[in-house]
């Protein structure tokens, strides 16, 4: 995944926490997609979940008091939106425990993930950050 | 009144695009579709998205599967040489996201639905029922064109 100028929202503190979970989730769909055998990079893929999994709570927990802070009208709705894909991201991380880390359920989470987090930078994050522009803060 | 609600779809399709992957769309008229024909998607790969609230049916995106090849690489940077769970599971989310925005904009109609998660076919045939709706549009994009199906089992409109 490549980071992109238009993925930034103007909030350091957030757009280098975007830029961080970019590459991260990079390094993970990097693995995941590597021609090794899946026992090879099993390690490496249960290493980078756990980081994005704290990561990702830690990041969205930073923008949630960005939010309320400016005072954004959509905070609630867009609490919703990180809120299930926590949901998701626990019950996936569940299930590939639960079913012995199995590299189809990683796959499909990492594609999910990919088209996810693009979007959401893209089209949620963005709002948040128009809202700040036309309030003149930052 | 259905098709206004397919433009619905296929615009958010169109924005979806040029915003994830900076494609231009030119997006056909919506068609409708008699009782008993019969359409094929074989070579592509379909998302099934269930609707239910004030409007019942489903809408079905097909992705030919270069198109589908290019858009996960457009994303991810990578290349990708064969359909598979990543591939899917991403294409998935962004029928995902097409139908969720489109909903959005229904919602501001007062038509209010929600969606369940897709479901992924490979090489797809159906026909059209009697007593049921279909309407069908393309979304054409330098890297492919994509079809939208809507199709009602209750009466809009």
């Amino acid at each position: 995944m490549i980071w992109k100028e238009k993925y930034m929202v103007g909030v350091p503190l957030i757009d280098q926490q975007h830029e961080e979970l970019f590459s991260r989730v990079t390094a993970f769909v990097e693995t995941l997609r590597s021609l090794k055998p899946w026992d090879q990079k099993l390690e490496k893929v249960n290493e980078t979940l756990e980081f994005m999994k704290g990561y990702v709570v830690t990041h969205f927990a930073d923008e949630e008091a960005y939010q309320a802070a400016i005072g954004y009208p959509h905070y609630q709705d867009h609490r919703k939106i990180h809120q299930r894909m926590v949901a998701y991201v626990v019950a996936v991380s569940e299930e590939y425990e639960n079913e012995g880390f199995k590299e189809e359920l990683m796959q499909q989470f990492g594609g999910k993930l990919m088209a996810w987090l693009i979007n959401h930078v893209l089209a949620d994050d963005q709002k948040i950050a128009e809202y700040a522009r036309s309030k003149g803060v930052n | 009144m259905k098709r206004e609600l397919l433009t619905s779809f296929s615009n958010a399709a169109s924005q979806t695009f040029k915003l994830l992957l900076d494609l231009d769309v030119i997006t056909d008229p919506v068609q409708s579709q008699e009782n008993n024909d019969k359409k094929e998607y074989l070579e592509n790969i379909n998302i099934v998205i269930e609707i239910t609230g004030d409007l019942n049916g489903e809408v079905i995106y097909s992705f030919p599967k270069d198109t589908t090849l290019e858009m996960v690489k457009m994303m991810s940077g990578m290349d990708f040489k064969e359909i598979d769970e990543f591939v899917k599971s991403a294409l998935g989310e962004i029928a995902n996201i097409i139908s969720g925005n489109a909903l959005s904009s229904l919602s501001q109609a007062q038509l209010i639905c929600d969606i369940r998660p897709p479901k992924i076919i490979e090489d797809l045939t159906f026909t059209v029922s009697e007593g049921c709706s279909i309407y069908r549009t393309k979304v054409k994009t330098s890297i492919g064109d994509v079809e939208l199906n809507l199709q009602t089992t209750q009466a809009v409109g």
